[in-house]
């Protein structure tokens, strides 16, 4: 049996070439601390993907592989990789000489346990991710050889040490992965170990000495502290008492004040592998949104400029298509769709809805519908207050509802009581791992949280996304994609309403935290402090 | 009647306060003839300073009239104010009342439970009971009254209990009126002038507890309100300063106005200040 | 009148000042019992009519769970049960002296609020201490020049502290004294990138508690300016006062000597009323300065239906404003000895 990697040939080297000595004796060193926010529920990343995890758990797990900016997959606990011809083997050659956190040393076994018994198991989106892997075997300690029943070329883009933390067997197996000690002690591979936790102030990693990448990290401890008001945060970044905020910790209006100033930088990089969109939900069910005029109306009748513009402050871009425009790189992304405009266009709104026969009464009123807004944060609500006056024109009366979390939980995904919703979905590194949930059949899971709330059902999409998941050829898959985004224009359960950019803003002397894909959910190996 | 208003005229910041308050009703009545339409209409530019593309007071992040929002809420506001303070003495005169009226064992049941309201932390008991009836105008209003009545039943029942015994309330039984009769008809026309202070004051505070929701997300999304307009511009404070700081000096100037008022009907009510004063 | 009737040949002579004290403080212990179940009972079933329980919560973050996990998660916390069973259960625990287990922090509840406990006395503290202060102070100056301009700026200045909203405060606060003068820092309970020990760390949270005081204190001070101004009005009426100045006893001497004193005692009661307000008044000021107490843990506990934690703050709180309502009318009694303690 014969190995010819389908993708490139890949035997990759370390990634560390930095020259040892005087370079890195200037960057090592220093505490930085940083936004986390809001407080994490555990530090379990192979438990729950919560935003808030993501910013401390990669820094102590790792993953497989990693990314650069460009989507190229790097090394990280895996030296090399390779898939076999079928697609149907991928076999790990994994780094010598590194050990755990509490000096065991990490081997194979933890790469299969990790896979099979915690990610297929109880992560979010490893049942999901790994869902063609029927077993690994590991021929020796440093070998980890995948088997799959179809090919998953998604598979190898969800691999990094925020989507797939490999985990200690030895601290684990045995006992119930879910109330182990390492939910809130974590033993990792990563650059950092984890000190300390003081609920409601900070979390506190300090470096580890002995990690397997020689002269790294370079930061002597990472702080993380948790401040629940927004203005705070930007007064702390601006006072240097935190150096870096991401996932919008800083508000956009902010943010692009503090772009402005000397001292601080703003970028959008670091959010390649989340690709989130916003967009509105409907009932596909029951009137007044089970008709399609209805929903492509409310797309053609918001301005989605204006919502960029305004709420957030100019970072953003209109949706274009049921997939983010991002796609575009792999091929899958289509040109932009009917119905989804920049500018309102309130006369085809109109239109859309007189040709469908919904006509309005003597008070102007076509549809009265309550708008439920996703509770997580301010910028949700001035969004749901300029949708409510910028579906009045064409005769749609709408009332908002802003509920919390658990309220909200229930409501959309466990008792469907709702009409339209506004929400945001992460899209992920491919469609499979973040968009099919969304428009699937099997994906009607009444209590799963962010799943298919919309009870949309086509059986012709339904053969297409199946398909689309296992097509191993780029060609053929972006035409099955291309497929599928017609289908979802022409009838859009889900109206896509802004492919939204997360914004990172750090004080400049803060450095090296930008080169990977992750972004924050990076592991801040290269991360140094100037001065 | 008529000495009291002497009275009361008398203290200058009172009558400014209440002069205050008139123009904030006006306001309130005329808001629909100076700003018809919806208060949350996008009206123009967003974020335009005071004085700016037709904007008195500026415009918000969505460009809605700033003024438009403080005239409009000023009725929401007061009234959250006025109808939570109802609330509040209606349950608080009758609970301190009956406790202080028939004493013993009814007194008791009724001032533990209100000292069990009154050892819940208050602001967190109204986030709480707002969080469980989804946040609307009702629930605030709901939430403050339940957070506020306990003070209004323990000065209540103070004076029922100063008062049950003296000899006019003695007579009364006598002539064998009914104990309804006696507490509405004889000893709580003898306590209003507490009350009334009280109460006054708690419009106040009843105010700021609406803002102080609304600060923290639980305000009703569809109902224009100053801690409204507080809430949706206190991340916009550091780069357009009017968003907040206009409906927060409303906030600032009606709460002080009803204190003025509450503190000159203290001093008109009560005699001994009365007496000092002249 | 006696406060109690005759007392049992084992307590002692009835007289006893302190037997009498001790007896007292029990009676009033016992009282809270059935209050502080109350509130259990009352806070339980409240908490449960909000809709979605702390597994919603935690599924919700994690990105997504079956229906499955779910109810796998709930048996394990127990939620499965009917209500009742759950209230049974939590009751049995509390009177073990345990607060049960947080489920969102998989730590025990007692251990969580106990870290923030520190937090919240220190702040509670320092800021009725300087409410309180600056209230008698300024109540003073105000009561001993009765309707003059120094009266009317003291109650205009102390009305607009009130009135103003706390965050408003707290924010520009912070504007002008961490990031225009670089005096205090934003936010925190201390400096996280020093780790400081010993006395440099003592220092190091005094400096972080002053912007949250002043901020919190000012709300207050309020009350306590309007209370102790009045209360001194209410004590020069009083016949003692007519008598002494009578007498010829200077002015100064009655104000500080005799009315002082006495228009101390509700400033003292009010301050006993506003510690259990506190915690939960707090909210904000620990919000916008990122002050990690019990306020804040309140707050987020009950958007995450973390049960246990809020019900277990609940009851804290309450054996506080107990617990401090009996100390302050001990310090009454002794404060003005014709007050029974009854």
């Amino acid at each position: 049996m014969h190995f010819r990697p389908i993708l490139s040939a890949v035997a990759l080297g370390l990634g560390i070439t930095l020259s040892a000595g005087a370079a890195m004796a200037q960057k090592a060193g220093g505490t930085l601390v940083y936004i986390v926010q809001p407080e994490p529920p555990s530090l379990a990343s192979y438990l729950s993907t919560s935003g808030p995890i993501g910013l401390v758990a990669p820094k102590i797990y790792e993953g497989l592989l990693d990314y650069d900016n460009d989507l190229n997959i790097l090394p990280s606990l895996a030296a090399s990789y390779e898939v076999s011809e079928d697609g149907k083997t991928v076999t790990f050659k994994l780094q010598e000489g590194v050990k755990w956190h509490d000096g065991e040393p990490f081997t194979s076994a933890d790469v299969q346990f990790t896979i099979m018994e915690v990610l297929k198991k109880v992560h979010p989106r490893g049942p999901n991710s790994f869902r063609e892997v029927t077993s690994i075997d590991t021929p020796d300690a440093l070998t980890a050889v995948f088997n799959l029943a179809n090919p998953a070329p998604y598979m190898l883009r969800a691999m990094s040490g925020y989507e797939s933390p490999i985990v200690p067997k030895h601290l684990l197996d045995g006992i119930d992965v879910r109330s182990a000690d390492l939910v809130n002690n974590p033993v990792g591979t990563g650059p950092f170990k984890f000190n300390e936790w003081k609920k409601g102030q900070y979390i506190r990693l300090d470096k580890n000495e002995d990690y397997w990448k020689e002269g790294l990290p370079y930061l002597d401890r990472l702080v993380g502290r948790f401040i629940p008001d927004a203005s705070t945060r930007t007064a702390a970044m601006e006072n240097g008492e935190v150096m870096y905020g991401a996932y919008g910790a800083i508000p956009n209006i902010d943010a692009v004040r503090l772009r402005d100033t000397d001292g601080f930088s703003v970028t959008t990089d670091g959010y390649s592998m989340i690709n989130p969109v916003s967009l509105i939900e409907f009932d596909t069910t029951e009137p007044p949104f089970d008709n399609p005029a209805m929903r492509k109306a409310i797309s053609l009748a918001l301005d989605r400029s204006f919502l960029i513009e305004n709420i957030w402050f100019g970072y953003g871009k209109p949706a274009t298509s049921a997939l983010s425009s991002n796609f575009a790189p792999t091929g899958l992304y289509k040109d932009p769709m009917p119905n989804y405009v920049a500018n309102a266009d309130l006369d085809a709104a109109k239109k859309m809805l007189d040709d469908a026969g919904i006509t309005a009464g003597a008070d102007g009123v076509r549809a009265k519908a309550v708008l439920d807004l996703i509770p997580y944060g301010e910028d949700w609500r001035r969004a749901g207050e300029y949708m409510k006056q910028a579906l009045a024109p064409i005769g749609i009366e709408v009332e908002l509802r802003y509920e919390d979390v658990p309220t909200w939980l229930k409501r959309i995904y466990h008792n469907y009581d709702f009409a339209m919703n506004v929400n945001y979905f992460y899209q992920l590194s491919d469609p499979v791992l973040g968009v099919h949930r969304h428009y699937g059949t099997d994906q009607i899971r009444q209590g799963t949280h962010f799943v298919n709330s919309s009870r949309y059902s086509n059986p012709k999409l339904d053969d297409l996304l199946s398909s689309g998941a296992q097509e191993a050829d780029a060609t053929k898959r972006a035409e099955i994609y291309g497929g599928i985004q017609k289908i979802l224009a022409d009838d859009m359960p889900v109206v896509n309403l802004f492919e939204m950019q997360f914004l990172t803003v750090y004080n400049d002397k803060f450095q090296g935290h930008d080169n990977s894909a992750l972004g924050a959910y990076g592991s801040f190996s290269e991360a140094y402090l100037t001065e | 009647m008529l000495s009291f208003w002497n009275r009361f005229s008398r203290n200058r910041s009172a009558v400014l306060g209440l002069g205050i308050i008139a123009l904030i009703l006006l306001m309130a009545v005329i808001a629909p003839l100076i700003f018809p339409g919806d208060p949350f209409g996008l009206a123009g530019k967003s974020m335009s300073p005071p004085g700016a593309n037709g904007f008195l007071l500026g415009s918000d992040s969505l460009g809605r009239d700033v003024a438009a929002g403080i005239a409009h809420g000023a009725k929401t506001s007061l009234l959250i104010g006025l109808i939570a303070t109802l609330v509040a003495v209606l349950v608080g005169v009758i609970m301190g009342a009956l406790a202080g009226y028939y004493g013993g064992i009814i007194d008791d049941l009724l001032m533990r439970t209100t000292e069990m309201f009154q050892t819940i932390p208050s602001f967190v008991f109204a986030i709480l009971l707002v969080a469980i009836m989804k946040p609307s105008i009702e629930s605030v209003v709901i939430a403050i009254a339940v957070v506020s009545w306990p003070a209004v039943a323990r000065l209540v029942r103070g004076e029922f209990l100063s008062l049950r015994n003296r000899e006019f309330v003695q007579a009364c039984h006598t002539v064998g009126m009914s104990d309804v009769r006696i507490m509405l008809g004889e000893i709580l026309p003898n306590c209003l002038s507490p009350i009334i202070v009280i109460g006054s004051l708690m419009v106040a505070t009843a105010i700021l507890i609406e803002s102080g929701l609304a600060f923290l997300g639980l305000g009703d999304p569809n109902v224009m309100s100053w801690g409204f307009q507080i809430g949706a511009g206190r991340t916009l404070l550091r780069s357009a300063w009017w968003v907040c700081t206009f409906p927060g000096i409303a906030i600032l100037l009606t709460v002080l106005a009803i204190n003025l008022v509450g503190e000159g009907l203290n001093d008109a009510l009560n005699p001994r200040l009365r007496e000092r004063a002249s | 009148m006696p406060a109690f009737g005759p007392v049992p040949f084992w307590l002692g002579d009835p007289m006893n000042h302190s037997t009498r004290r001790l007896r007292y403080v029990l009676k009033r212990l016992i009282q809270a019992i059935p209050i502080v179940i109350a509130i259990v009972v009352m806070n339980f079933f409240l908490l449960n009519l909000a809709e979605g329980d702390a597994v919603d919560v935690l599924a919700g973050e994690a990105g997504s769970a079956t229906p499955e996990y779910m109810a796998e998660l709930r048996a394990k916390f127990g939620l499965d049960q009917p209500l009742p069973v759950q209230l049974a259960v939590y009751m049995k625990n509390v009177l073990t002296l345990d607060l049960g287990y947080s489920f969102r922090h998989e730590m025990p509840v007692s251990e969580l609020i106990f870290d923030r406990l520190f937090a919240t006395l220190l702040l509670m503290v320092s800021t009725i201490s300087l409410a309180v202060g600056f209230g008698i102070l300024l109540g003073l100056i105000a009561a001993t020049g009765l309707n003059t301009w120094r009266d009317t700026a003291i109650s205009i200045f102390a009305l607009i502290t009130y009135a103003t909203p706390l965050f408003w405060v707290g924010l520009m606060l912070i504007v002008v004294f961490s990031l225009g003068l670089g005096w205090f820092p934003t936010s925190g309970m201390e400096n996280f990138a020093q780790f400081y020990e010993g006395w440099d760390r003592v220092f190091d949270i005094a400096h972080h508690l002053v912007l949250p005081t002043i901020t919190l204190s000012l709300f207050y001070l309020a009350l306590y300016t309007r209370l102790m101004r009045a209360s001194m009005l209410e004590q020069y009426g009083q016949d003692y006062v007519v008598t002494a100045r009578a007498k010829g006893v200077s002015e100064r001497r009655i104000v500080f000597v005799h009315v002082l004193r006495n228009a101390l005692l509700p400033v003292v009661t009010m301050a006993g009323v506003q510690v259990g307000a506190l915690i939960g008044g707090s909210v904000i000021v620990e919000s916008v300065f990122a002050w990690p107490g019990l306020g804040m843990l309140a707050f987020e506990a009950l958007f995450a239906r973390d049960l246990n934690l809020l019900l277990g703050i609940f009851l804290l709180s309450a054996l506080l404003v107990v617990g401090v309502n009996l100390v302050v009318d001990i310090v009454y009694s002794s404060l003005d000895p014709r007050i029974e303690v009854s």
